[in-house]
């Protein structure tokens, strides 16, 4: 009795501690709809343009003209040109690499690791005798965002498996997203979450939730396409913590993280934003 | 006379220049504050919680030791220290906290 009265002790502390991602996912939606009671939550995957009726306006304007088009046109024809072994990309993925996107990050089991689609796309050239792309190049967001205009439509579905080690990447993700840090002392979470739709100065902040599903983005501001690693890379530089390479572990896992919240919702990338 | 009131000159200058000799920085101060601030941004760093601010002093700091000026040298490894400190009493407060911001 007292065996059994320990376990299922240790067995709610551990469900306290752990909460499984499902439930993360439905409270961070609920958490979303008593936080903007009228705003239909699919909505979010357009991020600020989701709360400001003005730049949302500007906003569709531009998507008659895309910026991100040439990169989808890029992307494709490097898609589709061949290695030096004759083999190609769609080798490398199911269905021949056209929409799939919202399965990614994937947890592979025989490595431990989080696998982002970009990770995939230079795992791909590696394996078929290339040299991999650096991971900030136009070439890797390109690539990337040809597949995701092929996923267009279909909803973010990140599995974490029954594996603890998938588990732990999903919730070392999850402990990134709400730590504070930087000199700054902030969390994603206190911009995308607490101040979400609020300005910035002139810049209105994205809720968290619909984050992962339009990347990779043409920012105005970049002037160029880029994943979202990139622009990790310059959260943390806005809250001056020291910046992660792109598809670091650190980075990868956080995508993770980020993604599952955003299971159920429609892909909509590449996508534009200021 | 003259050559007592010349020796209190001189003793009284001395005194002067004593503590100032003391407090100078010199090259074995440095390394003992760059090595201080280089494992507390190393402990910063294995908490995931290193500041973009820091590592850019040490620079710094070796480039006015370079130039012999130890004494800045000394003030930015110190200041270094001091971010890395601050870095990691973050990352311990949030591990205990970090979860009361995840919606239940």
């Amino acid at each position: 009795m007292k065996r059994f009265l320990t376990a299922c002790f240790l067995f709610m502390l551990m469900a306290n501690v752990y909460a499984s991602p499902e439930t993360d996912r439905l409270a961070l939606r609920e958490f979303f709809a008593q936080r903007f009671p009228d705003l239909d939550l699919n909505e979010m995957i357009n991020g600020l343009y989701a709360f400001d009726e003005g730049a949302r306006e500007q906003w569709l304007e531009m998507e008659d003209f895309p910026p991100y088009e040439i990169a989808i046109e890029e992307g494709e024809e490097i898609f589709n040109t061949p290695f030096a072994n004759g083999k190609g990309y769609a080798d490398c993925f199911e269905n021949g690499g056209i929409g799939i996107k919202q399965n990614y990050p994937r947890f592979d089991a025989d490595s431990g690791e989080v696998i982002t689609l970009e990770y995939a796309i230079n795992q791909c050239r590696t394996d078929n005798g290339e040299e991999p792309l650096p991971w900030m190049t136009d070439e890797l967001a390109a690539i990337s965002a040809y597949m995701a205009y092929t996923s267009r439509g279909n909803k973010m579905s990140v599995v974490i498996p029954d594996d603890p080690r998938a588990l732990q990447a999903y919730e070392s993700g999850k402990e990134y997203y709400y730590t504070r840090r930087g000199q700054l002392e902030f969390a994603c979470e206190n911009c995308h979450m607490q101040s979400a739709g609020s300005l910035l100065r002139a810049d209105r902040l994205s809720g968290m939730l619909g984050q992962a599903t339009h990347w990779p983005v043409y920012r105005s501001k970049w002037g160029e396409i880029g994943t979202l690693h990139k622009r990790f890379r310059e959260c943390n530089e806005q809250v001056r913590a020291k910046p992660y390479d792109a598809q670091s572990q650190v980075y990868r896992e956080l995508e993770y993280f980020l993604s599952y919240m955003s299971n159920g919702l429609e892909m909509n990338g590449p996508a534009s934003r200021r | 006379m003259k050559l007592k009131s010349n020796i209190l000159v001189c003793a009284l200058l001395a005194a002067l220049m004593l503590p100032a000799s003391l407090l100078a920085a010199d090259a074995t101060e440095y390394k003992l504050e760059l090595a201080k601030a280089k494992a507390t941004l190393r402990d910063a760093e294995s908490k995931v919680q290193l500041w973009s601010t820091s590592e850019i002093l040490l620079e710094d700091a070796d480039k006015a030791a370079a130039s012999g000026d130890y004494e800045l040298a000394v003030k930015l490894a110190t200041e270094a220290r001091l971010h890395g400190e601050l870095a990691v009493a973050t990352a311990e407060r949030e591990k205990k906290h970090w979860q009361k911001n995840v919606p239940k």
